[in-house]
């Protein structure tokens, strides 16, 4: 036997496990041309069909837009995107653990000497970065194919706010696996958690149509800030200052949830491995 | 079952493998029925009790023992995927417990269980992927997994998909997974689990000859079949109920099992 190599940094290491991921799904994936196809028509119509529905609401005048510029469909694609972005970060690590269970991948890929982090890491990171060129594709496909304006865009704001947008959600992504991990069921967090954004946060509606009960509880949602930040950079060029109550939000979310949220997931695993239930589903 | 006494191998220094009164109980989640009963949990299962051993460097062991006997659960144990209950592992002098990195580069478990790999992709893409698990970089990686495909006897089928693959092809792949990282111990689980008999002697003849004793490497083999453990190992412990009953040398299987 030769001796042993040394081990590379964990930076090297995770760049050299992100790469083989990404790798192994595109391998994987351009196995199943069908599925892709059918991913890309789903992309068209629901362009398509968030345009048609722009048109319908913003056929009348609505005092509730004034705030955004009357800018609807501009409204509604942020709202799809960010909600996009909090899906991948409550679903991502939870669906990447479940399903290498399923396919009793789990145990060989923690047997490796990565670390755990390092092995279960890998798929939020690809799917933020798949997430991120699908919501750059949906955006270039709503201005160049449907006339979608955002003339107003402040480039600092999205600067300052898309590591803040990032962390908080993988905040929650730490607390919805560690939950997967424990009940071994698919995401129950998630799907409560992601009912509710929808509902009091405004993703396809105005919070300002609410009762004041339920946009105060909406303030408690991380993707209320998000789409207060993100729609203020993007619709009506809001400078950081000028949203710095939901970005001091989304760093407070940040700097509760990560820390919180690792914790409960190193829990959920340590359980793992005291109860062997690493390979149930 | 009759002969020699219950094995107790005591511990030393410089082994291998050394297992000094390791122990494990399950707990099992209580049912709907359970819970109204105010009990989370169903009475305790004990899959091992205060099971010592040792295996020298370059030394390798079989472990036998009927289903249930605790066979998976010492490999896992070994191989840092399960915490034990009482007592304590090491291997190379790492402890199974703490379950580092360390560990996991000293030893390499290879599971008989065929969902351990991607369906969708090939086997080379394969031993990439877990090649990079292991540190290595891109063209090493890519060397290695070349390599082992070749020993393995893979290098035709290598860009196959995992799904087209046989029995007998997957668990040479797992083979060659399991030294993507030139391990010092094997922990081999049913090697040979589901091969036809011609299948699983190639195999056999392939672990011992080119992966356990030309490499010197210390190997444990956890399996239930007799003909596994003569062509492989230099000692035989068995497992019952998950304590350990007795050692034999290979060549007196039939005679322990009273086949």
């Amino acid at each position: 036997m030769t001796p042993a190599r040394p081990l590379p940094s964990a930076l090297v290491w995770f760049v050299r496990a992100m790469r083989a991921f990404a790798r192994r799904e595109l391998v994987s994936m351009s196995g199943y041309r069908a599925a892709f196809a059918t991913r890309v028509a789903g992309f068209l119509f629901a362009v398509v069909g968030m345009v048609y529905f722009s048109r319908f609401v913003s056929a009348t005048a609505n005092p509730h837009m004034a705030a955004y510029g009357g800018n609807y469909l501009g409204f509604l694609a942020i709202g799809f995107l960010a909600t996009e972005l909090q899906t991948v970060g409550l679903q991502g690590l939870s669906r990447r653990i479940r399903s290498a269970q399923i396919m009793g991948t789990l145990e060989a890929e923690l047997a490796t000497p990565a670390p755990a982090w390092m092995v279960l890491g890998t798929a939020p990171v690809y799917e933020f970065g798949t997430s991120a060129l699908r919501s750059a594709a949906y955006l270039w496909a709503a201005t160049w194919i449907v006339g979608l304006q955002l003339p107003n865009t402040n480039v600092l704001t999205v600067i300052v706010s898309v590591p803040l947008v990032l962390a908080a959600f993988i905040g929650l992504g730490l607390f919805t696996a560690g939950s997967t991990m424990l009940v071994r069921r698919t995401n129950p967090v998630a799907v409560v958690f992601g009912s509710l954004s929808f509902f009091l946060s405004g993703v396809i509606y105005p919070v300002s149509v609410l009762p004041a009960w339920l946009r105060a509880a909406g303030h408690l949602l991380p993707l209320t800030h998000v789409l207060v930040v993100l729609r203020g950079a993007f619709l009506t060029g809001a400078s950081p200052s000028a949203v710095s109550g939901s970005l001091a939000a989304l760093a407070i979310f940040a700097a509760v949830l990560i820390p919180a949220g690792a914790a409960t997931f190193a829990y959920a695993l340590r359980r793992a491995r005291v109860d062997g239930s690493l390979t149930h589903y | 079952m009759t002969g020699a006494p219950a094995a107790s191998t005591s511990t030393s220094k410089g082994a291998a493998v050394s297992v000094e009164g390791l122990g494990k109980l399950f707990h099992p989640p209580g049912n709907t029925r359970d819970l109204l009963r105010g009990r989370l949990f169903r009475d305790p299962v004990r899959a091992l009790e205060d099971v010592t051993f040792d295996v020298a460097p370059g030394e390798v062991v079989c472990m036998m023992g009927p289903n249930g006997a605790g066979k998976s659960t010492l490999a896992r144990i070994l191989g840092g995927l399960l915490l034990p209950t009482s007592g304590r592992a090491t291997i190379a002098g790492h402890d199974a417990a703490a379950g580092a990195p360390a560990l996991r580069r000293s030893v390499s478990f290879v599971v008989g269980d065929e969902r351990s790999f991607h369906y969708g992709v090939s086997g080379r893409e394969n031993l990439r992927y877990f090649a990079a698990l292991h540190g290595l970089d891109v063209a090493t990686g890519r060397r290695r997994a070349d390599e082992l495909l070749d020993r393995v006897g893979l290098a035709a089928a290598a860009d196959r998909r995992y799904r087209e693959y046989s029995r007998g092809m997957r668990q040479r792949l797992a083979v060659a997974r399991g030294l993507l990282g030139e391990p010092e111990v094997l922990l081999l689980d049913e090697p040979t689990l589901g091969l036809d008999p011609v299948g699983a002697r190639d195999l056999r003849a392939f672990l011992r000859d080119e992966t356990i004793r030309a490499a010197g490497r210390t190997a444990l083999v956890c399996s239930n079949d007799p003909a596994e453990a003569r062509a492989l190992a230099d000692r035989v412990l068995f497992l019952q109920n998950g304590r350990l009953i007795r050692e034999v040398a290979p060549a007196h299987i039939e005679k322990e099992l009273g086949l």
